[in-house]
């Protein structure tokens, strides 16, 4: 049988370019090899070849369009520069909220009657609001509240008679669409679609009319789902709850403290004017970022943007968040008592993603924890067994100054204390000896395979190239963390370490079992 | 799409997505956008013949599936074994479960496990050795100028794996840990256990326990018994995808293989299961503010040719594996707010029986309604048939999304190798796409009348029974479920 394999590229493409720059810099690689310390590994990523067509509209929407040409599907991903940071107490969990709701439709799709069902709205949104209202009143017998939530739930479902559910959903995936979803983060809210290539109109015709019009019907519905979510998540999950904890007690003023599913009682009192209100203000092309990847004419593309995305209205960018974590002076200990074996997490602060000490802490958590020879797994996990897990992680986001963190699950009869202190004696012992070059040059070599490996995906580049415009104003960056990496030395490493991990900085939150052993008071 | 369109659809075999070959008609202004819009709009045929791998037969008798895919600088190989903890009786349980995490840890016999990493990574090449239950496969990811350090050393570890004593107590300690941390999360805790009540003591419904975790369940001799029995050329079928000619990888491959010796003795076959088919209602009680229910029963559909497989497909899919616009996602999480997830699920196994039910994680204080609902959207189905429309918009997503089957050379060649282990044949995917297409509303009701039972459905709730809306008691007699082990303290 003749062996088939895809067609040539028509176009210098980014995998192409990977492939030409892999092969030069296995050059460099090996006569660094050779001779030690040489310039050779220098050699900067052309990050500007990349074939990726900018395009900004007048009202601000920026889109990256980048041709490749393996099957014929394309991968869409739109980031909006807002998310859980942009919140403040008693309006926590709304982007995710929007996150669910902008799948509900618009003012043409998933409705029989539009008009009509604004009047349902109203209704419901009255009575929901004496609702809050009663709530609060302390003396209201609990049978009133009940009657409420029971009469908005028949007007909702009274005007379920007018939708047509799931419809957006429903037509996306007849296209054949796939990785249809989305997703909130502390600074961003994702949605994101691989449709097959020839049905790339569509996706033009449907996300401008979900940016101009959308409707957030079936309001209420969806926010009890929300609160299933959150109990899955986080209430039911001794990590969830763990995590959450955990930047709540390291962020005292910061949002990151904050939790982007919200809290529970936020979630069980916004309102479908302020969500709309919102979504008005923040969602707007001036906040949004689309990545458009995979087998497509750029020109085409083009022409689409143009057409379907010229006319909308601006919107505003959210205000700066100027609040600034102050500086941690002392040790903070928080615990969660739940029904489950032990873990840790201990965080310090650091510095955001864009700031000089950067990659000389992303290099200090390879070496900590980054693969079977890193130094706390081979360590507390392989030679004394004390846990059976160990992690380094930054964040939780990228724009803010944020949290070294490592996380550790401890091997019984060990416990957090032990685990603990084993990951401070590793830590003092990276800054007193400093990493060996061998040491460097793996996290290195790891990073520039990995950077090739990220390619191989549509939808993956799609992610890369709206995360890194929308959270850094330009595409290129995330390309050029190698770049970045090559020029950490050993002292960078030791002095970071030196500067954030230190005992005043951090705070460490334990899973604590709940239920008391026999014989314990 | 009409049955027409689909007879022409399936006359052109695999270019897959065209509606019709009319150009976009201009919009009017001011409805460009929106309902209208999207469904006015007309898709040109799509041009793409999919790749398929080549097979090769190397000296040894080893088959290899071949793709080139010359796009990024990197090559894949992918060893599939046939054999894994299925093969073998309960006493080989841990070692047969360690086994492949062990191949991958314990070093080799000529590199100790610290130096063995330490090429690993100072090549960056991604390794990965695991199991399926009853198939083990290794699979190595290397940039193309280090292909012959990446072979050497996948060689090396799958061949003469050393079992290094510290790396066994490390994976025994990981396992003991897990063994305690089971009950943690609902999910999991259910999952386990359900399986556990439906296939006993068969493979497919062991759990590991501190009891099969001594030291000498994992002596040496035994994990190496077992490595002669898996990971020997007989069992093998590779597959190998990326920056690389045949005529560069086949003489590497000889190198790979030459002098391994022959399986030590034919795999034992896993036992059949035998599946609990008696109703009834479980609780396994936890202080939780939501519950996580998982039911379902034994069905005899297997996945082949026959025309009730793929009613089954797009049966379970319209009722519950299909995304948003199911009915239980309509039902529980779109129209009530009761769960953030429900689906269906209807295994369809080539060897044995399968299963046919749902999942979710709901409320407290609607579990029993959302009970009731999920086993009426399961029952209706063999009252009456499903709509055109949601047959029609079932089989669209499958024709439509099809080209998504071949994103990469090795979705493509792993897809292939799983279909060989399974006895598929190598077009099964196109017969698939075929099979579903003939599918009517009415042989989906014929089958859930055949092989769907709400009745019969085995009920597993793990949550607090006294927040619930009803005692559960009102679906059938309950047994409580007392887990034993260091986690399962209640208060």
């Amino acid at each position: 049988m003749r062996n088939p394999s895809l067609p040539t590229p028509r176009l210098p493409t980014l995998r192409a370019w990977a492939r030409a720059r892999a092969r030069v810099r296995g050059i460099a690689l090996a006569a660094l090899l050779t001779a030690a310390g040489s310039a050779a590994a220098q050699e900067a990523p052309r990050g500007d070849a990349l074939p990726v067509r900018e395009i900004t509209l007048a009202n601000g929407m920026r889109f990256l369009v980048l041709p490749q040409r393996g099957s014929p599907t394309v991968a869409f991903v739109t980031q909006y520069g807002v998310g859980g940071v942009n919140e403040s107490p008693g309006t926590t969990g709304i982007a995710h909220l929007l996150e669910h709701l902008l799948f509900k439709g618009t003012s043409s799709i998933g409705t029989r009657e539009p008009d009509a069902e604004l009047g349902w709205f109203r209704k419901m949104d009255v009575l929901h609001d004496s609702l809050l209202s009663t709530r609060v009143a302390q003396a209201t017998d609990p049978a009133a509240i009940l009657a409420m939530e029971g009469r908005l739930r028949a007007l909702e479902d009274s005007a379920r008679a007018l939708v047509v559910p799931n419809e957006l959903d429903e037509i996306l995936s007849r296209n054949g669409a796939q990785n249809l979803n989305a997703a909130t983060t502390n600074e961003s809210t994702l949605y994101y679609v691989e449709l097959p290539a020839n049905r790339a109109e569509l996706w033009f015709v449907l996300e401008s009319d979900r940016m101009a019009n959308p409707v957030f019907r079936e309001f209420y519905a969806e926010r009890d789902v929300v609160v299933e979510e959150r109990l899955t998540r986080v209430d039911t999950s001794p990590g969830g709850l763990l995590y959450e904890t955990h930047l709540g007690a390291a962020f005292q003023a910061h949002p990151y403290g904050q939790p982007v599913v919200g809290w529970m009682s936020d979630l069980r009192t916004h309102r479908r004017e302020d969500v709309v209100d919102y979504y008005n203000r923040f969602y707007g092309p001036v906040n949004a970022v689309v990545a458009i990847v995979g087998d497509v004419d750029v020109d085409q593309v083009e022409a689409w943007i143009h057409r379907y995305f010229d006319a909308l209205p601006a919107g505003e960018r959210p205000p700066p968040v100027l609040i600034e974590e102050p500086r941690q002076r002392g040790e903070r200990r928080v615990e969660v008592r739940f029904d489950a074996e032990p873990a840790v997490r201990v965080g310090w602060h650091t510095v955001n993603a864009a700031h000089a000490d950067a990659p000389a802490l992303v290099m200090l958590s390879a070496l900590l924890t980054g693969g079977r020879t890193s130094r706390l797994y081979r360590d507390i996990v392989v030679e004394r067994r004390l846990a059976t897990f160990v992690g380094a992680t930054l964040g939780p986001g990228e724009r803010y100054p944020r949290l070294f963190s490592v996380e550790a699950y401890p091997r019984s009869p060990h416990t957090t204390l032990e685990v603990e202190e084993a990951i401070y004696a590793g830590i003092a012992r990276l800054v007193e000896e400093g990493p060996d070059p061998v040491e460097l040059e793996r996290v290195r070599n790891q990073l520039e395979a990995g950077s090739v490996r990220r390619l191989e995906t549509n939808f993956g580049l799609a992610l890369q190239l709206a995360g890194s415009a929308s959270l850094n104003g330009d595409w290129r960056t995330t390309f050029r963390l190698e770049e970045r990496m090559a020029a950490v030395t050993a002292a960078d490493v030791q002095r970071v370490a030196r500067t954030y991990l230190t005992s005043e900085n951090r705070t460490v939150a334990t899973l604590v079992r709940s239920a008391p052993e026999a014989g314990e008071p | 799409m009409t049955r027409a369109q689909r007879a022409v659809l399936r006359a052109a075999l695999a270019i897959v997505t065209a509606a019709t070959a009319a150009t976009a008609a201009a919009p009017a202004a001011g409805q460009q956008s929106g309902r209208e819009a999207a469904l006015a709009l007309r898709f040109e045929p799509l041009e793409f013949r999919p790749p398929r791998a080549a097979e090769h037969t190397l000296s040894n008798g080893v088959r290899v599936l071949y793709l080139e895919d010359r796009s990024l600088p990197l090559v894949n190989v992918y060893a599939r074994f046939r054999g894994g903890f299925s093969n073998f009786p309960r006493a080989y349980y841990a070692a047969a479960t360690a086994l492949p995490a062990l191949v991958r840890s314990g070093g080799t016999r000529s590199l100790p496990p610290d130096s063995l990493e330490a090429l690993l990574e100072r090549y960056a090449i991604s390794t990965s050795v695991g199991t399926g239950g009853g198939s083990s496969f290794a699979a190595m990811n290397t940039l193309t100028r280090n292909l012959d350090v990446g072979l050497g050393l996948l060689g090396d570890i799958v061949r003469s794996p050393r079992f290094d004593a510290t790396r066994v107590e490390v994976w025994r300690g990981q396992e003991m840990e897990s063994v305690r941390r089971r009950s943690d999360d609902p999910g999991r805790l259910a999952y386990s256990e359900f399986n556990r009540l439906l296939f006993g003591d068969h493979p497919i419904g062991w759990e590991m326990e501190a009891s099969d975790l001594e030291p000498e369940d994992l002596a040496h001799d035994r994990l190496e018994w077992l490595h002669r029995r898996v990971f020997c050329p007989g069992n093998l079928i590779l597959g190998v995808t990326g920056d690389v000619s045949w005529e560069e990888i086949e003489p590497r491959l000889e190198r790979l293989l030459a002098g391994w010796e022959p399986c030590a003795e034919p795999l034992p076959r896993p036992p059949r299961p035998d599946v609990r088919t008696e109703p009834g209602v479980f609780v396994i009680p936890r202080s939780l503010e939501q519950s996580t229910v998982v039911m379902a029963h034994v069905v005899n559909v297997r996945q082949n040719d026959n025309p009730d497989y793929f009613a089954s497909r797009i049966g379970t899919s319209i009722v519950g594996s299909g995304g948003l616009s199911s009915r239980l996602m309509a039902r529980l999480r779109t129209e009530r707010g009761y769960a953030y997830s429900v689906s269906a699920l209807w295994t369809a196994p080539v060897d044995y029986q399968g299963l046919v039910g749902a999942v979710t994680q709901t409320k407290s204080d609607r579990t029993v309604a959302s009970i009731r609902l999920m086993l009426a959207t399961l029952g209706e189905m063999a009252e009456a048939p499903p709509t055109d429309a949601e047959v029609d918009r079932t089989v669209d997503e499958i024709v439509n999304g099809f080209v998504f089957n071949f994103e990469s050379a090795a979705q493509i060649v792993a897809r292939q190798m799983a279909y060989r282990a399974a006895r598929l044949p190598d077009d099964w995917l196109e017969r698939y796409l075929e099979g579903i297409q003939e599918v009517d509303p009415e042989d989906v009701q014929r089958v859930y009348r055949e092989h769907v039972h709400p009745e019969r459905m085995l009920i597993l709730v793990v949550g607090d029974p006294e927040q619930m809306d009803e005692p559960l008691a009102a679906l059938g007699p309950v047994t409580v479920l007392d887990i034993p082990g260091p986690a399962a303290a209640q208060p």
